[in-house]
């Protein structure tokens, strides 16, 4: 999984002023499953999985998501966003192994 | 009878009395054992990676730590939940919800919650909108251990909650289940 990380953003192909657009966002990660022994105990130990996720447009914070592993592999978060003015959209996701990855994307209008 | 009754009660008293100092005595002890486990454990859980896993929760167990006491009102109308009836696969179930509440104003919708009743841990999902949200809807997808209710609840600004909930078949489980037995 050398891609593990990636984020791809996508938004809509055209966007006018005061739209509510919706962004969708998604990350290539495993999000591990919890792993039990042959008793059914679940083995203790810091399972890889993505749990958080934070949207910025121009480093204002428009929104958050608090994921567990009850969500997918490869985590795809659609939301909604009030474009009032041109600006760059910053998404960040955050791992169990303490990494973050971005992905940035411009929001222009057309 | 009566002077009887009274040397009767006055006995008691005598009894719980000293009943009281032994109780005392033994409910300091479990205090201090009871403190002792719960900084002990809020230690523990510091240190312990975001990875950790969490303990097994029932889902109302997990509806009385997130919302505490607080009644929920039918989103019936208010809420769209788009969810497949039926999951092949339930590693990756697809689920959308649509609030029609405002998201900016006196009262607006602050999360959306998404809860899995039979999950191990059923809060899969939180989402946290702002007024730049523009509306209150989300999508991801969700894995799911077993058949069971989802439910999307949408908590206020001001505390309300709103919640819908919609049955799910599952073929395969997207999770790994204890062994049957």
């Amino acid at each position: 999984m050398a891609e593990v990380g990636r984020v791809s953003i996508r938004l809509p192909s055209t966007i006018k002023q005061g739209d509510v657009i919706r962004v969708r966002t998604l990350v290539i990660h495993p999000m591990e499953r919890v792993q039990r022994d042959k008793q059914g105990k679940i083995i203790p130990k810091n399972y890889h999985f993505v749990h958080s996720m934070a949207a910025a447009l121009d480093g204002k914070e428009i929104m958050r998501a608090e994921l567990t592993q009850g969500v997918s592999q490869n985590p795809g978060l659609t939301f909604p966003l009030k474009v009032d003015r041109p600006g760059k959209l910053t998404v960040t996701f955050f791992d169990t192994t303490g990494k973050a990855y971005m992905g940035q994307a411009e929001i222009r209008f057309s | 009878m009566k002077l009887m009754a009274r040397a009767e009660t006055f006995d008691e008293r005598r009894l719980t009395r000293r009943l009281f100092i032994k109780l005392s005595v033994a409910a300091a002890a479990v205090v201090l054992v009871w403190e002792n486990f719960f900084t002990g454990g809020r230690v523990f859980a510091q240190t312990n990676p975001p990875g950790w896993p969490l303990a097994d929760e029932p889902v109302e167990a997990t509806l009385k730590r997130l919302f505490g006491n607080r009644g929920f009102t039918s989103g019936e109308g208010r809420i769209k939940m788009e969810l497949p009836a039926i999951a092949e696969d339930g590693g990756n179930v697809a689920i959308t919800v649509d609030a029609d509440f405002p998201v900016s104003g006196a009262t607006r919708a602050r999360h959306i919650y998404i809860i899995s009743d039979k999950n191990r841990r059923p809060m899969l999902a939180k989402f946290s909108l702002s007024a730049d949200s523009g509306r209150a809807a989300i999508a991801t997808s969700i894995r799911l251990a077993t058949s069971t209710d989802v439910r999307a609840v949408v908590e206020m600004n001001d505390g309300a909650l709103y919640a819908v909930a919609k049955h799910v078949r599952v073929t395969i489980s997207g999770c790994d289940l204890p062994p049957a037995g």
